[in-house]
């Protein structure tokens, strides 16, 4: 029997296979509902930058229009002198935003798990308390958000499990298997044809999912090679399932048995590895309490400011070495009021370093994770497709390097044009938002 | 009806297959409970360490201006609860760190699930996971050949003839199923009995003890389901794709889909747009036309009035303190209104999400679970709402010490001393008693109750139409 005509008779089964046809059509329901969800998400991100965005110019022109009037600042706030570097810096009002990845339509990922934009000063940090998520109901975030990457990578083996199960055994059970054997004269051949039959139709429907995505927020458009990556790793997701169903298939003689064996590989690789996996990371390393980050930011902050002037002078001068010949550093009207503008850096370090040490603890987790993916495959994949969408922890962490890069740079400016004396106008502060916004 | 549960098991336990499965599922849920444990006690022994540390701070300090020491603030770490070692419900996706300090409620922050990559996309390996999953499913493998092996095989005709009714078989076969799930659920709450023996207190016991309760309705309603369909199709092979289809719909589709629908439904706004109104209330007041400025003017003639004198560097104690304290107070009023809009919508999520469980058991049971295991969204926000409490004690002391505390208006220089922050009192949590929530669960436990009914009248009606020959 050739593969074709095998095909052609596989698809006569499947089209008389009321269940099997009502798990396709349930599947592909719930792709599509994940594809829409991921893509309302991707949209919603993308309004609220815009509109945080909007705002953020607005109240840049606020101040902007302080300069054009020749004025300090608010008329209630007198302590505030727009062409200063330390005030101007600190109205450029500079927002860092993760802008979603049109892949995110693919998979949400722990997108939800993280703030995606911040307003950086000189005063911040990238583990602030408004980088935090965004307001959702928890109960929704532990029920697991219904995204394309959730219904592939769980849902998809039990499509297969579905379509799979009686293959062979029923013919076995009915006793016409030896004729087959006979008629075909390669049954593992036959077998591997009739599941082959299957996956294709998996790959097509697959391919016509993926595709209706791209089509929802244009990520043939905006991030081509993820589609061909999502598509590269989902074959190979497959093509793992499928083996490992094949091989019960190939071996098994009973559908019950066949039946019982898959599924209980399902939940295995679904359910008990991956939560017995996250189970023993949480008790080798329990959640961190942040205590490092809360001495940094207040008990060891509230230190650098009680240092005598001297020794916060040479702590500045250590850190930045151009300012110690100038101008202000040699003025005694100014120094006092440039020393104290400037402690923010003193305490940025702080931060800095404390920050790493909680980077590097979750990145210990992160390998953790990693190396229980030899027997840990879906989360592998799921990881895979979340680094695919840009919605992956480290995309979070790159995102916090990247407020940090800008924190820094923040500081610098601020400080090295406060002690150069340099007053700021109208042109310096529109060069400052785009200084400072640019990575 | 008895003599027929005894053969039953007689026969399962003649499986050395199911033996081993049994043997097997037991000593995962042993262990999930167990670890479960484990992970809370790392849990408890790191905020402790780190509640600890941050009060020995407190304590230390030797003096501070009192408005100063409102900005120091503190830290509120979110206590584990001890049920969670058999539920973790939203523990792993909410923070565990929440910073008390004036003007402003700050949100809680750094929850489990954002210091690592996606590990499980079902939670932990704890008692809930295997109980709400996997034993289900192994019910479903017991019982989707109840009824029609029987008949298949000829004994249920033999069994009529010894004298047993349609009845006792059907039921029979479904409670041995059911036993069997039981014994499964004994083993957890046993072992997490034993294990926290000596923290145990009736609000635990009655938790645990509707813990079981509601396991035990899901158990019967998917045991005896399966039975029925076993019956009713008399295809061993049909009433299993059968119910396992329904397990999926159930566990799998339904609750992630519902949450999302949910959500959208009861919309939550955005934490950017949230922000931003409560900003504006408490800049422009709540009714829009009453401005922080002219609030304060208000008070501070009522407040010379009250002292009797023209000016406030007349006034004997510190008005400073008293601005802060109204001003504490108006956005707290602000914090009530937002926050309960927020609480509003929420609980409108919860009950449309509820309403769910007419056609699907499965979310009663994981929203009683998590509710029983006092670890759903319900006692999250017991937790805020007392933090926020405490935060508006914690402030009103500072601001009365900063007010009343022997300095003048204008003297931020002055310092309350070591005496005055090693009396102000901690946070202590303070666990949210069961009665106080158990309405809340009424309509998912009233819910289970109502598909056992149904999963009776379905076994009544298999009975009755059963076909012996």
């Amino acid at each position: 029997m050739s593969w074709l005509s095998t095909y052609l008779y596989e698809w006569k089964h499947l089209s008389h296979s009321r269940f099997k046809l009502v798990a396709l059509l349930l599947y592909l329901g719930a792709a599509v509902y994940g594809l829409h969800n991921g893509a309302s998400l991707y949209n919603d991100r993308v309004t609220e930058i815009e509109r945080i965005q909007q705002k953020a110019q607005e109240d840049r022109n606020t101040y902007l229009a302080y300069y054009e009037a020749g004025e300090k600042g608010p008329e209630d706030r007198p302590w505030v002198d727009v062409t200063s570097p330390f005030w101007a810096v600190w109205y450029s009002n500079v927002y860092h935003f993760k802008r979603p990845s049109s892949a995110m339509v693919y998979s949400i990922g722990q997108a939800e798990q993280y703030g995606y934009y911040k307003r950086v000063s000189f005063w911040a940090s990238p583990l602030d308390a408004d980088m935090t998520q965004e307001i959702a109901n928890p109960e929704r975030l532990q029920t697991s958000s219904l995204d394309f990457a959730f219904v592939f990578l769980f849902l998809q083996p039990v499509l297969l499990l579905i379509l799979l199960y009686n293959l062979k055994s029923a013919e076995v059970e009915e006793g016409i298997f030896p004729l087959i054997e006979v008629q075909t004269t390669n049954s593992q051949g036959w077998l591997l044809s009739r599941v082959g039959f299957y996956l294709s139709i998996l790959v097509v429907l697959n391919l016509g999912l993926l595709f209706y995505g791209a089509l929802l927020t244009g990520v043939l458009k905006t991030a081509a090679v993820a589609f061909w990556q999502l598509l590269l790793f989902g074959l190979f997701y497959l093509l793992l399932w499928t083996g490992l169903y094949y091989l019960v298939l190939r071996r098994g003689k009973t559908i019950m048995g066949n039946t019982l064996l898959m599924a209980g590989i399902w939940l295995l690789l679904v359910f008990v590895v991956p939560a017995g996996v996250q189970q023993r990371v949480s008790i080798q390393m329990p959640a961190n309490l942040m205590a490092d980050f809360i001495d940094a930011k207040r008990d060891e902050r509230t230190a650098i400011f009680n240092q005598p002037d001297s020794v916060l002078q040479a702590q500045l001068f250590a850190l930045f070495p151009e300012i110690v010949n100038s101008p202000v550093a040699n003025d005694s009207t100014k120094i006092n009021l440039a020393r104290n503008q400037s402690s923010s850096s003193l305490a940025n370090e702080l931060t800095k370093a404390s920050v790493v040490k909680i980077e590097q603890e979750n990145q210990t987790r992160n390998s953790l994770l990693r190396a229980s993916y030899w027997f840990n495959p879906v989360m592998y994949f799921q990881n895979r497709f979340n680094s695919i969408a840009h919605t992956h922890y480290d995309n979070y962490e790159q995102f916090r390097q990247e407020i940090q890069i800008l924190i820094d740079r923040q500081i610098k400016i601020m400080v090295l044009d406060t002690w150069e004396d340099i007053e700021v106008n109208e042109e310096q502060f529109q060069e400052y938002a785009k200084t400072l916004s640019v990575l | 009806m008895w003599q027929i549960i005894k053969n039953e098991w007689r026969f399962l336990s003649r499986s050395r297959a199911l033996l081993g499965v049994s043997l097997g599922l037991a000593g995962i849920l042993f262990l999930s409970v167990f670890l479960g444990h484990q992970q809370t006690q790392s849990q408890v022994a790191a905020q402790q360490e780190a509640k600890a540390h941050l009060r020995a701070q407190w304590e230390n300090i030797e003096g501070m201006n009192p408005h100063s020491a409102a900005h120091y603030g503190t830290y509120v770490f979110k206590p584990s609860s001890l049920l969670g070692s058999l539920d973790e419900g939203v523990n792993g996706v909410t923070g565990n760190v929440l910073r008390v300090e004036g003007h402003v409620q700050n949100e809680i922050v750094h929850s489990e699930a954002s210091q690592m990559q996606a590990a499980s996309a079902f939670g932990k390996l704890k008692g809930s996971l295997l109980l709400q999953y996997i034993v289900p499913l192994l019910l479903i493998f017991l019982a989707f050949h109840a009824v029609s092996s029987e008949q298949q095989s000829g004994r249920l005709k033999l069994l009529v003839l010894q004298g047993a009714s349609s009845t006792a078989i059907i039921w029979g076969k479904t409670l041995t199923v059911w036993i069997y799930g039981l014994g499964l659920l004994l083993v957890t709450i046993g072992t997490y009995t034993l294990l926290y023996l000596q923290a145990f207190t009736t609000d635990m016991l009655n938790r645990s003890l509707l813990f079981f309760l509601t396991y035990a309705l899901y158990y019967f309603v998917i045991s005896g389901l399966t039975v029925f369909l076993s019956a009713y199709w008399q295809r061993a092979t049909l009433a299993l794709t059968t119910m396992l289809g329904v397990w999926i719909l159930w566990t799998i589709f339904v609750p992630s889909i519902l949450m999302s629908a949910v959500e959208r439904w009861h919309e939550l706004p955005s934490r950017n747009s949230f922000q931003t109104a409560m900003r504006a209330d408490r800049a422009e007041g709540l009714d829009g036309h009453n401005p922080a400025d002219e609030r304060t003017k208000v008070l501070e003639e009522q407040t010379l009035a009250e002292y009797g004198v023209d000016s406030l560097s007349q006034l004997p104690i510190n008005f400073d303190g008293l601005v802060m304290q109204a001003d504490e107070e108006y956005g707290n009023q602000v914090w009530d209104k937002h926050f309960g809009n927020l609480r509003t919508v929420l609980e409108r999520q919860k009950n449309s999400y509820q309403l769910a469980g007419i056609f699907n058991p499965f979310v009663s049971l994981q929203n009683a679970s998590r509710g029983f295991a006092a670890t759903d969204n319900l006692h999250h926000h017991h937790f805020l709402l007392q933090v926020e409490d405490y935060r508006r004690v914690f402030i009103k002391t500072l601001n009365d010490e900063h007010a009343f505390g022997g300095s003048t208006t204008g003297d931020w220089g002055w310092e309350a001393d070591n005496t005055f922050f090693k009396s102000v009192a901690d946070f202590e949590y303070e666990p949210v008693r069961l009665s106080s929530v158990l309405p809340t669960y009424a309509p998912d436990v009233a819910l289970l109750l109502l598909w056992v009914g149904l999963v009776n009248l379905l076994l009544v009606l298999a009975s009755k139409k059963l076909r012996v020959i």
